[in-house]
């Protein structure tokens, strides 16, 4: 199993000490290295320095062999670790320090040995010890000799594994320290992120209106954090719209319900004629009838917030669904002997759902006849926005809507004048199954009015080369 | 004629059953689905309600197992609309055709007179009612030997109440049928209210007998007597 620690500043620490204590044997490895070097060095030096000295001391004896005499009082001394060795180029042995017993450093010796290349070079004794060698050809009195002065290596080792110790000591207290360090940096750079989860807990769907307080605005903690409030936002108004939207809608429910309730209940308290009561029966009727179409309007806009709604796109022009429209509810207009004017090019196309927008533009004129005076005209013109969008404007000469109205007339059940749109028949969702047609299609629709002088609503939406082919799901709020 | 009507909800059951007695049909009403299942077993009917929402065994299922069977009774479902899926699912189980909830009574009979109809040789429709007749043909509809001067979506919709002479005509069917609009929104209504106001100044007004009545809630009607 992986050994995963189970939060950030334990996992930044670990890795922050895995790191550390790599770089730390690198640096004791190079470091080891060349203190190695040097000690070789200073070993060589020491050696061949040796040589010269044993050459001095070096004493023919009467019987052939060679000794070792120093006027120097001590120089004679065998001093620990240096290994002596005389040869005759002959091959026999004149000298041997009795440290080394009967081991040998190499033999008799090459035809060359000590001619060349004085600098020392490692060998092994018979038993394996590594000793650094030097060897020199000398002449004591009249005879040659070959010198071998070798040092054992077991002290350069020894000051070597000192130094190492050393490290290796030094190591796991860095370590801690560093390993303590890093816990306490972790810590501290990632207590906002606590702070933030303690606030955010408290956060509930009721009391959406906190916010996260945030220090330093600037750093990437600071920026997350504004992020989360900004969604808290959202969250909020969503939530707003949502407890008007339940409000609303009950609302309108409870009014076909009273009217249903009281109509029923009054025509009860008396004997009436058959006529009477089908009057009656016909008035609760209508509210059904109306309840009914306010339950279909809600579906509707809860399958397009789901995005269940597909929409079937074909490139159409927009001018062309625009007749339709009109087509569809000039009668009314005719009534009002008002006159509906479509202007515009009949070429540019949109990739729509022609029935869903065709309904958007008929409950835009349907408004337009409702709110205009009679003998008013109605002006539908589709024009190019620059080479990728097309608008659609609805311009009517009614009284407009007031300004303080006008954010909030594509809200659902939202109503400028609320007596009179009920009496029209109206559920109040017109506007915003509208706005959803148009948002679905990745268009936007805008109110432009001045009160006393008329509305203007825009529908704009991409032209049909540069809308997405993809399906566009719905969901408007 | 006899229906079968599998539908738990007791109110609507029985509003169903009147109604369509009351168009002398013979209506046997099952509670659940079970007693649906048992009854269409056991006894011959022309056609089927069944509501798709039934304690027990639900709608769907009674109907994949009667159709399963080799049943080739019609099936007419009423489901919710908040499930077009089920619809779908309703049409691949073997139903003939579909009404949603709540649907207008004059829509069911319709669709029932349908169903009932389908199969048979249809007879012409005779576009003739009192005093008024129509040609589909020449496009020409008269009263008393008169010429009504009808635009082309007022013929459509005086053929229309003249096909269902003396059947009230909701203003579903009318959305459906004569404007051919899928949702049924408010301008509508009121396009539909013009435009039957302008028929009656045409077809009724200069005459003494009326012909197309409203029948308030519900839709219109043409007929002889008020």
């Amino acid at each position: 199993m992986r050994f995963r620690p189970r939060n950030v500043r334990s996992r930044l620490t670990l890795w922050y000490v895995l790191v550390l204590a790599s770089l730390l044997a690198l640096y004791a490895g190079v470091a080891s290295l060349f203190l190695f070097l040097s000690l070789r060095e200073d070993f060589d030096q020491n050696l061949l320095q040796d040589v010269e000295t044993v050459e001095g001391m070096l004493t023919k004896e009467p019987n052939g062999g060679v000794s070792l005499h120093s006027s120097h009082p001590g120089a004679a001394e065998p001093r620990i670790g240096r290994l002596i060795e005389v040869w005759s180029p002959q091959g026999s042995l004149l000298y041997r320090s009795a440290e080394l017993q009967d081991r040998t450093l190499g033999g008799p010796p090459r035809p060359d040995e000590g001619l060349r290349d004085p600098s020392p070079s490692t060998t092994r004794l018979p038993n394996g010890a590594p000793v650094r060698l030097a060897s020199s050809v000398y002449h004591v009195e009249d005879q040659r000799v070959v010198l071998r002065v070798a040092y054992n290596e077991e002290r350069l080792w020894r000051e070597l594994g000192e130094f190492g110790q050393v490290l290796l000591l030094g190591f796991p207290i860095a370590l801690f320290l560093a390993g303590f360090g890093g816990y306490a940096l972790a810590r501290k750079a990632l207590a906002p992120i606590d702070s933030m989860a303690t606030q955010a807990k408290t956060i509930s769907a009721e009391r959406l209106g906190d916010r996260l307080s945030i220090e330093t605005p600037e750093d990437e903690l600071g920026k997350l954090g504004t992020v989360f409030n900004d969604m808290l936002g959202r969250l909020q108004t969503a939530f707003d719209q949502l407890r008007r939207f339940t409000g609303d809608a009950s609302h309108e429910l409870r009014t076909p319900l009273t009217a249903i309730r009281s109509v029923g209940e009054v025509a009860l308290q008396d004997q009436r004629s058959p006529a009477e009561y089908r009057d009656v029966i016909g008035s609760m009727l209508e509210e059904v009838d109306r309840l009914t179409r306010l339950s279909e309007s809600l579906l509707a806009l809860s399958r397009a917030d789901a995005g269940h709604i597909q929409l079937q796109r074909e490139d159409t022009s927009l001018v062309h669904v625009a007749r339709e429209a009109s087509s569809l509810v000039e009668v009314l207009a005719e009534e009002k002997r008002q006159r509906i004017d479509i202007e515009g090019n009949a070429e540019l196309l949109v990739s729509v759902d022609r029935l869903i927008l065709r309904q958007a533009i008929v409950n835009l004129l349907d408004n337009a006849i409702k709110y205009s005076p009679a003998e008013s005209r109605i002006l539908v013109r589709v024009q190019s926005e620059g080479d990728k969008q097309v608008s659609l404007d609805v311009v009517d000469q009614g009284p407009g809507v007031p300004s303080e109205h006008q954010p909030y007339v594509f809200d659902r059940f939202y109503r400028v004048d609320k007596a009179r749109t009920r009496e029209w028949g109206g559920t109040g969702l017109g506007l915003s199954i509208t706005r959803w047609a148009i948002e679905a299609h990745g268009g936007g629709i805008t109110l432009k009015s001045e009160e006393g002088r008329g509305s203007t609503f825009r529908i704009s939406l991409p032209l049909a080369k540069y809308s997405s082919t993809s399906q566009t799901k719905g969901g408007s709020q | 004629m006899r229906i079968l009507v599998v539908e738990d909800e007791a109110k609507v059951a029985r509003a169903l059953r009147e109604g369509l007695e009351r168009e002398k049909y013979e209506v046997v009403v099952a509670p659940t689905g079970e007693e649906g299942f048992f009854l269409v077993n056991a006894e011959e009917f022309d056609l089927v309600i069944l509501d798709l929402m039934l304690p027990g065994r639900d709608g769907l299922q009674v109907l994949a197992t009667l159709r399963k069977r080799g049943l080739q009774t019609p099936v007419l479902i009423l489901t919710a609309r908040d499930a077009i899926e089920e619809r779908v699912r309703g049409l691949d189980s073997g139903a003939d055709d579909y009404l949603v909830k709540p649907f207008a009574f004059p829509e069911l009979l319709a669709r029932v007179r349908a169903r009932l109809r389908r199969g048979r040789v249809e007879q012409s429709p005779n576009l003739r009612l009192a005093d008024l007749e129509m040609d589909v043909v020449t496009r020409k509809a008269r009263r008393s030997g008169q010429n009504l001067e009808l635009t082309a979506r007022e013929f459509e919709l005086l053929e229309y109440l003249l096909r269902h002479k003396e059947q009230v005509v909701s203003r579903e069917m009318l959305a459906r049928d004569v404007w051919k609009e899928t949702a049924r929104a408010t301008p509508l209504d009121n396009v539909m209210d013009v435009h039957i106001n302008r028929l009656r100044r045409k077809v009724d007004e200069p005459f003494e007998r009326k012909l197309i009545h409203t029948v308030r809630g519900v839709g219109f009607v043409l007929r002889e007597e008020e």
